[in-house]
């Protein structure tokens, strides 16, 4: 028997591999939204954030670049694709997304608070302007339009349909006569997407968009008029520098005005790719696009392709408050030195 | 009783000693002509655990997203720039000849070259596109430099073009049945089709063809498999000349290869009666046949020959012989089928195939050596020459004899444990799974290894895909709950450590919603509105893999960094709790398909496998001691020594990274089953003498001059068996030869210095009988 027991204690002795042990992690760990990738996944906005720069994408992510150079996650009431992000003063900002969602953070975007978001819609905000703290408009897809007067606690729909092209004007309004229930529907979609809203430096707004859309206001956006423009493309980005109005989009489109808004001259870019955003850095206009085209824009109105990323679509450049450069898009964040 | 059996049985088969032959004669040429009908077989399905729950959920939808047997040919510009006109024209021949050898799918066949790879471009009002290579391409700069621009708008980089330019692929789908004969595909003729009409015929110094997929693969394995019999020859003529020292007759040479051959020829054919093929892996039992037969051989004719020597005749000499060693040889042959038969527990066809045709090989071994060999010698007259070799043996065994004295004994208990304690901290170690890159079958260095690492490395490509199979409802992609759940849980695989990249319906569908949004990256999400999405998932084809007909199963494509079996347990690990996390009542994900599936349910069940078959093991031979020397004693001092060994070993696979796999896994069970032999006959004598009252160390001198050589003969003429496998060109033969040559010799060490050494411990001076 003593034997016996030797035996068993000696064979179990053997050295076995013990089966992989489960993952220590809580359950709620593993779905949790701080992922270790997200900072390497989709990215579409950057922007300063008091001593900061602040950035959002895919799942509702935002993160914050911190002193040691690291992009953190911040926990979001969100899980929707976010678009844009803006802050107002160092620490109020507004993010905005897919299912027209709009957060608020007032502790420069350490943590965030739903303010609006609409399955029924199902629809995205492409982007947020706040003039102040209270007053601010988001727009987005099909013509959505939202206003706040109170800091985004409260936010309405509005439809402009001063914003239609001549054809669709008329459309819609023989349609509000002839069959209503048609025309709640037709309206509820006919607008094209809004992409970008810039305020400009004489106090006007600026609203470019699908179909070759680029709308002033002189009033905050309660009226708009529609400009002409010589290119019926969608137009995603806008900029304001050096005492002329930058607008580009659709396979490398780029125009630039006076502050007239008068007269557009097309600017030949070195690379038919879809301009996404246009960032000043040191002087000089950078735009980044698809293709992962990072293109120089001299003072001349001369553009060169600096770089070219393969395998990605860039969205935005930002400069960071303590120096530095950085790329969002399809891949994420990286840095970039440009020379 | 068992002795008036033995008697009974031997006065029979001397006295009918033609009928005897003539029915041995018989029999091999019966199931030699069986053995010339066996078939090499290959069938993967053998080499995984079918009941494995993940091997449930991969042969359920196999026929649908498993059975993707693909080639794919990299066509590599050495200069590193494929814009020139000699690339070109290469790269079209390529395509044309692949396209043309029977038993490609021709309309599967992707490259540059062929229609299906096109552009499409956003425009203003829609998409615009063309072929890749238009219809009036030229290989002018103007024509190149147009190709270039329209594969880096089509987003073929990666997949048809390599990442730095400097490659091309051309990839194919096979046909489970040749068109023109009707008949299934034979692999093996393709892949030579491949090296023959591709490789041979394509590549220059400036052009190199790199080939990689199944079956190629099975090509290069079975070529490598054919080395087998060369080793066998060798082995055969080392073997043979070892007899020759030993017996210093040709006679007695001859006649034990031949009954071991007679050995081999009968489990081969019995292998072919109850319908097994050989594969790569069971070619190994004709060796250990061989090698079993030819060391009981030996034992034979070392028995005949010192009865020869005492004056009997030849006939009364081998029938001496036979009923001297049918009960320990068969006691030890039974252990080793018993060894073997523990192999069944575990649920890998390719073990348990394994497992029987070994059982089956040293079953016959019983009749061939034990029965036939006696017998043939009966008839012939053999010469009463003295037998001394080039150094006394007496002196040999005098001196190893003293390992049963106590002062050495305790220091070679004192030796014994501190080896053990260092192999059981390395043997802690050993992994399990395969631990190299590329096709665990070959070596790292082979052909097809280094085609692998050259695609891999160029293209976004990897062989080391683990598939998660989401089942879910009919149409069940239209419901942007389902598609959204998939999506993230793509998203948080992606998040473990050793997931490089991620596919699915899901991350495809947001790539087209963007597409159909003019390109806008803003639009990178999935639409909730059902139409849009029915509408997004009709451009998803289902050759994509990503969908079923009616989209009800959709996997999840999980790349890994590599297939080593820790990135595999991470994985695995993390899966399981995600699908725990996010399964509903309707879409369930399910582990796991893919080769990198298949070999994490095979490391799972080798793993799980491990610790029952030790106890299987040791527990049968265990028994079997205890039955025949009817002593606890005696027992532990044969199984001591194994055990020590059998962890060595294990220490030894963690030092030369040898992974425990399907092919490492039975090593130590046969080790342990054939090592056990040395020990039961070393012991088999000593217990007599000992039951007599004699001291250990007499004991143990009068067995090592009785069955000494023959052990050590044995020992090593195992291992020359296994030993030429250090030379195959597969990697698993070859770690299957390297632990079993050691696990031989030095089993076999074990037997003559540490039994002794314990036996001297277990039976102190005073002269004790039996250990009851």
């Amino acid at each position: 028997m003593k034997f016996c027991v030797l035996f068993c204690s000696v064979i179990c002795g053997l050295p076995l591999i013990a089966s992989a042990t489960p993952n220590e992690q809580g359950q709620q760990a593993i779905t949790s939204q701080l992922q270790p990738l997200a900072s390497k996944a989709l990215v579409l906005d950057i922007k300063n954030a008091g001593n900061t720069l602040v950035a959002v994408g895919e799942r509702g992510h935002i993160l914050r670049l911190a002193a040691t150079g690291n992009w953190q996650q911040v926990l979001t009431p969100s899980r929707n694709l976010l678009t844009r992000v803006t802050f107002v003063d160092a620490v109020n900002g507004w993010a905005v997304g897919h299912d027209a969602t709009v957060m608020h953070s007032d502790d420069a975007g350490a943590t965030w608070q739903l303010q609006y978001r609409s399955e029924e819609l199902a629809r995205p905000l492409m982007d947020v302007y706040f003039h102040d703290a209270q007053q601010g408009l988001a727009v987005g897809a099909y013509g959505l339009f939202l206003r706040t007067q109170d800091g985004g606690k409260h936010w309405q729909r509005e439809f402009h349909d001063e914003l239609l092209n001549a054809d669709d004007a008329q459309y819609l309004q023989q349609l509000k006569t002839d069959d209503p229930q048609a025309y709640q529907q037709e309206s509820d979609s006919i607008l094209p997407h809004f992409n970008r809203l810039l305020p400009l430096s004489d106090g006007r707004l600026l609203l470019v968009g699908e179909m070759g859309l680029v709308a002033v206001s002189n009033d905050m956006g309660v009226h708009w008029q529609r400009l002409m423009f010589p290119y019926e493309g969608s137009l995603f980005a806008a900029k304001e520098y050096n005492g002329k109005v930058y607008v580009g989009g659709l396979r490398g489109n780029l125009f630039a005005s006076d502050l007239s808004l008068q007269s557009w001259q097309s600017i030949t870019l070195p690379q038919k790719t879809t301009i996404n955003g246009i960032t000043q850095v040191a002087g000089q206009l950078w735009l980044v696009g698809n293709s992962g085209v990072i293109i120089r824009l001299d003072a001349d109105n001369q553009a060169q392709l600096v770089r070219q990323l393969k395998g990605e679509n860039l969205l935005a450049l930002a400069v960071a408050p303590k120096g530095g450069l950085w790329l969002a898009g399809t891949k994420g964040l990286q840095p970039i030195t440009l020379e | 009783m068992l002795e008036k059996l033995v008697n009974g049985l031997e006065s029979f088969l001397f006295r009918h000693r033609l009928w005897v032959l003539l029915f041995f004669a018989c029999c091999t040429a019966a199931l030699g002509w069986q053995a010339s009908q066996l078939r090499m077989d290959a069938a993967f399905v053998k080499n995984i655990p079918l009941a494995h729950p993940y091997m449930q959920t991969y042969l359920k939808h196999q026929q649908q997203f498993g059975g993707a047997n693909s080639i794919m040919v990299a066509v590599e510009d050495r200069s590193g720039d494929i814009f020139n006109p000699e690339f070109f024209k290469a790269l079209k021949e390529v395509h044309d000849q692949l396209f043309f050898i029977p038993g490609v799918d021709r309309s599967q066949v992707k490259s540059l070259y062929s229609p299906s790879t096109r552009f499409t471009e956003v425009v203003e009002d829609g998409f615009t596109g063309g072929p890749v290579i238009p219809a009036d391409f030229s290989t002018s700069p103007a024509g190149l430099q147009k190709v270039k621009e329209n594969i880096e708008k089509a987003g073929i980089v990666g997949r048809l073009v390599a990442n730095d330019y400097s490659a091309a692929m051309i990839s194919a789908q096979l046909l489970d049945f040749d068109p023109q004969t009707g008949a299934p595909l034979d692999t093996l003729a393709f892949a030579d089709k491949l090296e023959q009409q591709l490789r041979d015929k394509y590549q220059t110094p400036q052009i190199r063809i790199h080939i990689i997929g199944f079956a190629k693969m099975a090509g290069d394995v079975a070529e490598g498999a054919r080395g087998v019999l060369l080793f066998f020859v060798i082995a055969l003529l080392v073997t043979a000349a070892m007899v020759y020292l030993f017996s210093r007759s040709v006679l007695l040479t001859v006649l034990p290869l031949t009954c071991s051959l007679v050995a081999v020829v009968w489990q081969l054919g019995l292998l072919n009666l109850i319908g097994f093929g050989l594969d790569p892996m069971s070619i190994l039992v004709p060796f250990l046949v061989f090698a079993i037969g030819v060391s009981h051989g030996v034992q034979m004719i070392n028995a005949i020959r010192q009865r020869v020597s005492a004056g009997m005749t030849s006939k009364q000499a081998a029938a001496a012989a036979f009923r001297a060693l049918l009960v320990p040889g068969g006691v030890a042959l039974l252990s080793d089928t018993v060894g073997f038969m523990t192999l069944l527990t575990i649920d890998i066809g390719i073990i348990r195939e394994l497992a029987i045709s070994a059982s089956l090989g040293v079953g016959v071994i019983i009749l061939t050596n034990l029965v036939l060999l006696p017998l043939v010698i009966s008839f012939v007259t053999l010469r009463t020459a003295p037998t001394t070799s080039a150094v006394s043996p007496a002196k040999v065994w005098q001196r190893l004899a003293g390992f049963a004295s106590p002062r050495y004994a305790w220091l070679i208990i004192l030796l014994t444990v501190a080896l053990y304690g260092f192999g059981l901290t390395q043997a802690s170690r050993m992994q399990i799974g395969d631990l190299q890159r590329g096709a665990p079958a070959l070596h790292e260095s082979s052909r097809y290894n280094q085609d692998t690492f050259f695609i891999t490395d160029h293209f976004a490509i990897t062989t080391d895909v683990m598939s998660v199979i989401v089942e879910a409802f009919p149409e069940a992609c239209t419901y942007h709950d389902v598609l959204q759940r998939i999506d993230d849980f793509e998203w948080y695989a992606r998040n473990t450590p050793g997931v490089e990249f991620t596919a699915s319906i899901s991350s495809v569908a947001r790539q087209v919603n963007a597409g159909f949004n003019e390109g806008n990256p803003r639009w990178l999400m999935l639409p909730r509105n059902p139409a849009s999405l029915a509408q997004l998932v009709s451009q998803i084809p289902t050759t994509s893999g990503l969908l079923d007909g009616n989209c009800s199963v959709m996997p999840v494509y999980l790349f890994l960094q590599d297939h080593k079996a820790q990135t595999i347990d991470g994985v695995v690990a993390k899966v399981k709790q995600l699908a725990a996390d996010m399964d509903t009542d309707k879409v369930k994900f399910k582990l796991a398909s893919g080769p990198v599936g298949v070999m994490a349910a095979t490391n799972e069940a080798v793993a799980a496998a491990q610790l029952p078959m030790m106890l299987y093991v040791y527990g049968a031979v265990f028994i079997l001691c205890l039955l025949s020397f009817r002593s606890l004693r005696a027992t532990l001092a044969v199984i001591i020594p194994l055990y020590v060994v059998s962890t060595l070993a294990q220490a030894l696979m963690t030092r030369l990274n040898i992974g425990l796999t399907v092919s490492t896994l039975p090593v130590i069970a046969l080790g342990v089953g054939i090592g056990v032999d040395y020990g039961i006959y070393i012991l088999s004598i000593m217990a007599q003498k000992l039951r007599e009252g004699m001291p250990v160390q007499q004991a143990y001198l009068d067995a090592l001059c009785e069955r000494g050589n023959a052990v050590i003969f044995t020992g090593l003429t195992l291992a020359v068996g296994v030993s030429t496998w250090f030379f195959s060109a597969l990697k698993f033969q070859m770690d299957m030869g390297i632990l079993l040559t050691f696990m031989f010799l030095v089993n076999m060490l074990g037997a003559i210095i540490i039994l002794p050494a314990l036996a001297a411990v277990f039976w102190p001076k005073r002269k004790l009988g039996s250990g009851q």
